[in-house]
């Protein structure tokens, strides 16, 4: 076919199967510890690579929810354990305290990685937002170093088998969605950089929305709490 | 080197090193694209949400790997996309029903050389799938864009999983010597 030797074809042909996934389990595994050995391998791996990426041209992009960003985020850059009051680290020196971290961890079962974020010292804008009748009440606050605002649900509850979604609104312009609510009390939402011109004087709702979120990218159910933005 | 290839490959370097920004700037110009990419393979947008999370955790902590795989930067995005979509309805295995995708935003667009260059392989590609059975040609294509295994594909054209298998390995064969001419 291609007038090489059959051993070529057959590695032409096993290094295809393998970009397109095609290979058994134990098949991509024989594959892969050949391809750690032989560059010839790797080298037709990476052009059938490159040439099948070009189909994804095809593939209409979709923009991923905020919520996504917020989560790789919170699970790649774990938040340093903050003493709990200043002069403790000077005291314990780094190693007792982190001793005394993990001594409290181990104490009460806590996963260090999971545990809720506190919300901002010094935030630079804050928000109440709530329903009418008091039902939803979440406190918002911006930091701006870290550009994440932290949400704080102090009374109500995400409804059983709904979503609540954080949205954003500047003056005229239509509500931009900042990610869904957790079930945990407390959310941590970054905000995208060509959003954070629009918190100031903004307002920000909760609505109602189908597990997962809104599916149109605008609020699809009742807006159950609003509140205004204000510098802190 | 393309502009576009040599600034993702910057912000690879830069999050190799540990710098956030850099991972923004990736997630800000590289999120839309692959969460099409996983979206199309699984049909469902929560847990293409789970598995795009999955993947950024992944390309950060594999970001000092790049350099030796020998693939371009977008090309090794969208193989650990991919990878970790395919990985995932092949564990689930049960059939679902496709969600309506109506938040269809585009990505920021790669600049005019990049998308000239892009667009006359995209064409190398398409002119030899012509050269193909048209149901040969297809079985790439869906193997590829939505992870479709030797049995789901054999199951498709309602052809033993051997022949299939022949198919797809021949048509292999004729656009490698068809890519290369």
């Amino acid at each position: 076919m291609s007038g090489q030797s059959p051993d070529r074809d057959e590695d032409i042909v096993l290094a295809g199967e393998y970009a397109l996934n095609l290979l058994s389990e134990d098949e991509a595994a024989a594959f892969e510890a050949r391809l750690a050995a032989e560059p010839e391998l790797r080298t037709l791996y990476a052009a059938w690579a490159e040439d099948f990426a070009t189909m994804t041209d095809a593939v209409v992009p979709v923009t991923p929810p905020p919520s996504v960003l917020s989560r790789v985020e919170g699970r790649i850059f774990p938040e340093p354990a903050r003493p709990a009051r200043p002069g403790l680290l000077e005291r314990f020196g780094l190693a007792g305290l982190a001793a005394a971290v993990l001594a409290v961890a181990l104490f009460f079962g806590a996963d260090l990685a999971v545990r809720a974020p506190t919300s901002p010292a010094e935030p630079a804008y804050t928000a109440q937002i709530a329903a009418e009748d008091g039902s939803l009440v979440v406190a918002a606050a911006y930091d701006a170093e870290t550009e994440r605002l932290f949400l704080d649900r102090r009374e109500g509850a995400v409804p059983a088998g709904r979503a609540l979604e954080l949205w954003l609104i500047a003056g005229e312009a239509a509500p931009v969605s900042l990610g869904l609510l957790s079930d945990d009390p407390v959310t941590v939402v970054n905000v995208a950089e060509d959003l954070q011109g629009a918190l100031a004087g903004g307002v920000l709702a909760i609505s109602d929305e189908p597990p997962g979120g809104s599916p149109t990218g605008a609020p699809t159910g009742p807006v159950v709490a609003t509140g205004p933005i204000t510098d802190a | 080197m393309l502009p576009d290839v040599q600034e993702i490959e910057d912000l690879i370097a830069r999050m190799a090193l540990g710098n956030r920004r850099a991972f923004r700037d990736l997630y800000a110009r590289s999120s839309a694209k692959l969460f099409g990419v996983v979206l199309r393979v699984l049909e469902d947008r929560g847990e293409a949400e789970e598995v795009l999370q999955e993947v950024f955790v992944k390309v950060w902590n594999n970001a000092d790997r790049y350099r030796a795989n020998g693939l371009s930067p977008m090309t090794w995005l969208i193989a650990i996309a991919r990878n970790a979509a395919i990985d995932r309805k092949r564990r689930n295995h049960a059939a679902r029903p496709g969600d309506v995708l109506s938040e269809t935003l585009p990505d920021a667009a790669p600049g005019p050389e990049a998308q000239a260059i892009r667009a006359s392989e995209r064409e190398k590609l398409d002119g030899c799938f012509e050269e193909l059975e048209g149901r040969h040609a297809e079985a790439v294509q869906r193997a590829y864009l939505d992870g479709e295994s030797y049995a789901d594909l054999a199951a498709r054209f309602g052809v033993p999983l051997n022949t299939m298998r022949t198919w797809l390995r021949r048509s292999l064969l004729k656009l490698r010597e068809c890519l290369s001419r």
